[in-house]
C-alpha cells in the first residue's frame, strides 16, 4: 500500500505537525526577538548614556585637574620668584638703609674695614687691569680698571663704596643659607662706581676676563646690561613709567659668567637719598634649574610636561622630554650686546601648532595634534600666565609676564576616560554576547521542545488522518490509539466508534437490507390483505346499499303507470339525502281508484328504507285486499308497521298520509306535511293535516286520532304534496326553504302540466340550497287535474 | 347520572337539566335515534326518579330533525306510563317544526301540559 499520496506522517512541510512547530516556534522566535531586541537596544543606549556621561565627568575631572595643576604650579613659581623678590628686597633694604643714612653706613663701612680688613683691600691684578680683594673674606668685590687711580688702587671715593658695600658679608651669607637657594648676592654701584661686591666669593673678575673680553675697559652697566640702568634713571624722575610698578626687575636667563651655568638675575635699584638717582643695586642670581625643576618636574600622566615660557615664547624651562615633543630647537647665538641668553622660542618650532600656539589665552585648554614620527598625535596644552614682572632682555626695560604651560597627550589624561569608555563597551558587548547566546540557547530550547511535544501533540492527529485515508481505502479494520486525555483522544476514540460502526455497517448491510426489505414486504402483505378486506367489505357495504336504493327505487311508481292515470297528470322527485332514502311516495291504482301516498320515515339509510319498503308493501297489500275506508286502511297500515317496529325494536316512526281519488273526489287522511291546492294563479290553499292522523309505529292503534278530509279538486287545479326535505332545507345562511317559498314557486306555475311544474320546483329548490349539504330526504309530488 | 345538574353540549345545540327542567336549545340534526340515545337516557333518568313534575323547555331549540321528533315522541310515551309525573312541554310557536309536531305529544299523552307560547 505504498503510494505517492501515502507520505508517511512526519515532517513534510505541509503536515500539521509542520505547520503547528512553524507557528508555535515562529510565535517564540518573534517573542525572543522583540524583547531580545528590546534588550539589547536598551543595553546599547545605557551603555551609550553611561559612556557619555561618565566621558563627561571624567572629561570635566580631567580638566580641571589639569587647571588646577598649572595653577599650583604656577603658584610654585610665583611663590619661588616672590622668595627670590623677598631676599632681595632684603638685601635692598640694609643697602638702601646704608644710603639714607650715610652716617652710620660711614659708621659700619669703617667697623667692616676694621673688622674684616680683607673684605675692603683690594689688590691690583695686573693681568686684568682690575683689583679685587683676595679670596679669604665672605664676599669679593670687584673694582674695575676704570676706578682705579694711577697707582691702581681704588678712587677715593670708590674706596668709600668699598667700604660701605661691605655691610653685605653681615646680610647676604645669612640670606644665601635661608629662603630659596641662590646662586649669589650681589651689590653693583652706580654707574659713576660700578664696584661689582657679591657674596659668596669666587673669581669673578677673571671669570668675567675669560667670558667676556674688554668688559674692564667699558663701563659695566653699559657693557652687561645695556638700557637697563636709563630706564631705572627713568624711574627715579617717573615711578609711573615703571612697567610692573615694582623696582624690582628681572633679566632673561643668561650664561652666568661666574657659573657658567644659565641663571636668572634680579636687581633691586637703590636709591639716592633724595631718591633721584640711581644709587646702585642689590641683586641676586637663581640658576635658571631652580624655576627649571618646578616645571620639569610636572608629571602629569605618564608623558605630560611642563614648559616656562616668555612673553615673546622663548622657553626657559623644559624637560628634554617636552623639548622634543614640541619640537624646540635651542639657538645658542651670543646676543650682539650684554650677557649671553637663551633663544629656544615656541615659534620656531617644528610643530606648526606650537609655533602658532597663542599665548596670551591664560588659562584656556587647548587641543593640538602634534606630529609624532609621523603621526597626529592629539594634545591638551594649556598655559597660565606667571605674575607679571619688569624684564631686562636688552634696551629699555619692559613688562614681562611668564608664562607655564603644561601639555599632556590626551590619550594618556583620557586613559581612564577611555579605560571607562572601554570597559563600558567591553561590559555592553559581553552583555550583548550573552544575550544573543541567550537567546539562541533559549530558541534552541524551545524549537526543541516545540518540535519534541509537536511529536506528542500532533501525531494523534497524523495517526486520526492517516486512519481516515485507511476507511477511505476501504480499509474498515482501522482503530487508532491515542493515548492522550485530550480533545484529540477523545476524538480518537469518537474515531473508533465510527470506525466500528461503519465497519459493522458496512459489514452487515446486505443482511440489514435484505432483513428490511423482507420486513417491508411482510408489512406490505399485510396492508395488502387489509385493504383487500377493507375493499370488499366497503364492496359488501356499497352493494348492500345499492341494492337496498335500486330496490327502493324499483318500487317507485314508473313513469308509464303514471301515464296511464286518465283524469290526473302526476310528477314525482325524490332525492335520498343517503344511498338509502326514508321518504316515501307512491300511486296505487286499482280500477278506477287511485290512492296517493306520501311519508317520511324519521331518519334514513338502510334501515328507514327498509321500513319504507315495509310502508309500501304494506299500502299494497291493503289496497289489493280491497280496504276502502281510508280511516281503517291507515289504522291497519299502523298496526301492521307497529309489531313490525316492535318486533325489530327500531327506533322509528314515520308520518304517512293519503290521498283516495275517485269519480273526482279526493279524499285526505293521515298525517303528513301540509298540503298545497292551487285552483287558479290567485288561489293557494294550505291544507293541515295535523287532526287526520297520528305518525304510524308510535302507537298500537291510532284510531282516535285518524280523520278524513274531502277536498274539491276540478279540472286544471294542482295539488303539491311534499316531504320536509323540501321545506327545511337551509340556504347558505340557515334560512328554510319554508311553505312560503314552495307555495310561491307552485303558484307561478300554474297552469303548466305537472312535470314541468315538478321541474320548476326543484330548480327553485336547489337555487335556494345552493353549496349548502342536504340534510334530509327530499321528496315532491305534483299533481294536476287534466 | 341523576344529580341535580346534568348537561350534554355540542358545537349546535346544548342540552341541559335544571332540577325538574330540561332545557333544549339551538339545533338538533343528530344522523339517527341512537345518536339521541344520550339525551333520552338524560331525560328518562328525571322521569325514572317519579317527580312530581317534569318540564321539557323546547323554547329556544329552533330545529329538530324527524328523529329528534321521534324521541319528544317517546318521551311522552314515557311519561304517560307514569301518570303521577307531572309532564309539561313548554314550546314556541315561533318554529314551524314544534307547531307541526308538537301537538302530536298532547295526541300520544293526553296529560301533557303543553304549552306552546
Amino acid at each position: 500500500m505504498k503510494g505517492p499520496a501515502q507520505e508517511t506522517p512526519g515532517i513534510g512541510l505541509r503536515s500539521f505537525r509542520a505547520k503547528f512547530v512553524l507557528v508555535v516556534g515562529g510565535a517564540v522566535l518573534f517573542d525572543l526577538l522583540v524583547t531580545g531586541g528590546l534588550a539589547l537596544w536598551n543595553v546599547q543606549r545605557l551603555s551609550r548614556d553611561a559612556a557619555t556621561e561618565v566621558g563627561q565627568g571624567l572629561e570635566q575631572a580631567n580638566q580641571d585637574y589639569i587647571r588646577s595643576y598649572a595653577e599650583s604650579t604656577a603658584a610654585r613659581v610665583n611663590l619661588l620668584l616672590s622668595q627670590v623678590h623677598s631676599d632681595v628686597g632684603t638685601l635692598a633694604g640694609v643697602l638702601q638703609a646704608q644710603i639714607d643714612r650715610p652716617v652710620r653706613k660711614s659708621q659700619i663701612g669703617e667697623a667692616m674695614a676694621r673688622g674684616v680688613p680683607g673684605t675692603v683691600n683690594v689688590v691690583y691684578n695686573e693681568k686684568g687691569g682690575w683689583a679685587q680683594n683676595l679670596p679669604g673674606p665672605l664676599s669679593v668685590v670687584s673694582v674695575w680698571g676704570y676706578l682705579l687711580d694711577a697707582s691702581h688702587n681704588p678712587l677715593p671715593e670708590v674706596q668709600t663704596e668699598i667700604e660701605n658695600s661691605a655691610v653685605l658679608d653681615l646680610v647676604a651669607p645669612s640670606l644665601l643659607a635661608n629662603g630659596q637657594p641662590k646662586l649669589q648676592m650681589y651689590y653693583i654701584g652706580p654707574k659713576e662706581r660700578p664696584i661689582f661686591r657679591t657674596a659668596p666669593y669666587t673669581d669673578q673678575a677673571q671669570t668675567f676676563d675669560e667670558l667676556y673680553p674688554g668688559h674692564n675697559s667699558e663701563n659695566f652697566w653699559t657693557f652687561f646690561f645695556p638700557g637697563l640702568y636709563e630706564s631705572w634713571e627713568q624711574w627715579a624722575k617717573d615711578p609711573q613709567s615703571r612697567p610692573v610698578p615694582k623696582d624690582i626687575t628681572q633679566t632673561a636667563p643668561y650664561t652666568d659668567a661666574i657659573t657658567g651655568r644659565l641663571i636668572v638675575s634680579f636687581f633691586e635699584p637703590l636709591w639716592s637719598r633724595d631718591r633721584r638717582r640711581v644709587a646702585g643695586v642689590a641683586g641676586a642670581d637663581i640658576t635658571l634649574d631652580q624655576l627649571a625643576e618646578i616645571v620639569e618636574n610636572v608629571r602629569v600622566a605618564d608623558s605630560g610636561f611642563g614648559f616656562l615660557a616668555m612673553s615673546d615664547g622663548n622657553v626657559v624651562a623644559i624637560n628634554t622630554t617636552g623639548e622634543k615633543v614640541m619640537g624646540l630647537r635651542a639657538a645658542n647665538e651670543t646676543g650682539s650686546q650684554g650677557v649671553t641668553g637663551l633663544d629656544r622660542s615656541l615659534r620656531r618650532s617644528t610643530q606648526s601648532a606650537i609655533a602658532n600656539l597663542p599665548l596670551d589665552s591664560d588659562g584656556l585648554l587647548q587641543h593640538l595634534l602634534l606630529d609624532q614620527n609621523g603621526e597626529a598625535v592629539p594634545y591638551l596644552v594649556l598655559v597660565k600666565q606667571l605674575q607679571p614682572t619688569n624684564l631686562w632682555v636688552s634696551g629699555p626695560v619692559r613688562r614681562e609676564t611668564m608664562q607655564l604651560g603644561i601639555v599632556v597627550p590626551e590619550r594618556e589624561i583620557y586613559a581612564s576616560l577611555f579605560a571607562a569608555q572601554a570597559g563600558i563597551t567591553e561590559a555592553t558587548n559581553r552583555i550583548l554576547v550573552y544575550q544573543i547566546l541567550a537567546l539562541l540557547v533559549s530558541l534552541l530550547f524551545v524549537i526543541t521542545a516545540v518540535f519534541a511535544i509537536s511529536k506528542r501533540i500532533t501525531s494523534g492527529i497524523s495517526a486520526l488522518a492517516e486512519a481516515a485515508k485507511r476507511i477511505q481505502a476501504k480499509d474498515y479494520s482501522v482503530r487508532v490509539e491515542i493515548p492522550t486525555r485530550d480533545e484529540v483522544g477523545e476524538a480518537g476514540a469518537a474515531f473508533n466508534r465510527m470506525a466500528e460502526q461503519i465497519s459493522y455497517h458496512t459489514e452487515n448491510l446486505e443482511q440489514l437490507v435484505e432483513d428490511r426489505t423482507r420486513e417491508i414486504e411482510d408489512a406490505n402483505l399485510q396492508i395488502s390483505a387489509l385493504n383487500e378486506k377493507l375493499r370488499s367489505e366497503n364492496l359488501r357495504l356499497g352493494a348492500e346499499l345499492a341494492v337496498a336504493r335500486r330496490i327502493q327505487m324499483m318500487v317507485l311508481p314508473k313513469a308509464g303507470e303514471l301515464e296511464e292515470i286518465k283524469d290526473l297528470e302526476i310528477a314525482a322527485y325524490m332525492r335520498p339525502a343517503d344511498e338509502v332514502g326514508g321518504d316515501y311516495y307512491d300511486v296505487l291504482k286499482d280500477g278506477s281508484r287511485l290512492k296517493i301516498g306520501i311519508g317520511d320515515v324519521t331518519g334514513h339509510g338502510l334501515e328507514s328504507g327498509v321500513l319504507m319498503l315495509m310502508v309500501q308493501s304494506v299500502t299494497r297489500a291493503l289496497q289489493e285486499a280491497g280496504e276502502m275506508d281510508p280511516a281503517q286502511f291507515l289504522n291497519r297500515v299502523n298496526r301492521a308497521i307497529y309489531k313490525n317496529i316492535t318486533r325489530t325494536s327500531t327506533n322509528k316512526h314515520l308520518s304517512l298520509a293519503f290521498l283516495d281519488y275517485e269519480g273526482g273526489r279526493l279524499t285526505l287522511s293521515g298525517q303528513h306535511e301540509e298540503l298545497i291546492v292551487i285552483r287558479d294563479l290567485g288561489n293557494v290553499e294550505r291544507i293541515d293535516t295535523l287532526d287526520l292522523g297520528l305518525p304510524i309505529g308510535l302507537e298500537p292503534d291510532i284510531s282516535p286520532f285518524v280523520a278524513t278530509r274531502e277536498i274539491p279538486f276540478g279540472r286544471g287545479d294542482m295539488i303539491i304534496l311534499h316531504t320536509d326535505g323540501v321545506t327545511e332545507a337551509e340556504d347558505r345562511n340557515g334560512e328554510l326553504f319554508g311553505m312560503e317559498r314552495l307555495c310561491e314557486s307552485a303558484r307561478r306555475r300554474y297552469g303548466r302540466n305537472a312535470e314541468e311544474v315538478k321541474i320548476g320546483i326543484i330548480e327553485d329548490l336547489m337555487a335556494h340550497i345552493g353549496a349548502q349539504k342536504i340534510h334530509d330526504d327530499i321528496t315532491l309530488v305534483v299533481m294536476r287535474h287534466r | 347520572m341523576g344529580g341535580d345538574h346534568m348537561e350534554i353540549k355540542e358545537e349546535e345545540y346544548r342540552v341541559w337539566s335544571e332540577g325538574k327542567n330540561v332545557y333544549f336549545d339551538g339545533t338538533m340534526r343528530l344522523p339517527s335515534a341512537e345518536a339521541y340515545a344520550p339525551i333520552f337516557a338524560l331525560v328518562l333518568s328525571i322521569l325514572e326518579s317519579e317527580p312530581e313534575r317534569l318540564t321539557v323547555d323546547l323554547t329556544g331549540l329552533q330545529f329538530l330533525n324527524s328523529s329528534g321528533i321521534n324521541l319528544l315522541a317517546k318521551l311522552t310515551i314515557e311519561a304517560r306510563k307514569r301518570p303521577n309525573v307531572q309532564f309539561t312541554v313548554r314550546g314556541s310557536s315561533e318554529y314551524p317544526w314544534q307547531t307541526k309536531s308538537l301537538p302530536n305529544l298532547k295526541k300520544l299523552h293526553p296529560g301533557v301540559d303543553l304549552r306552546l307560547t
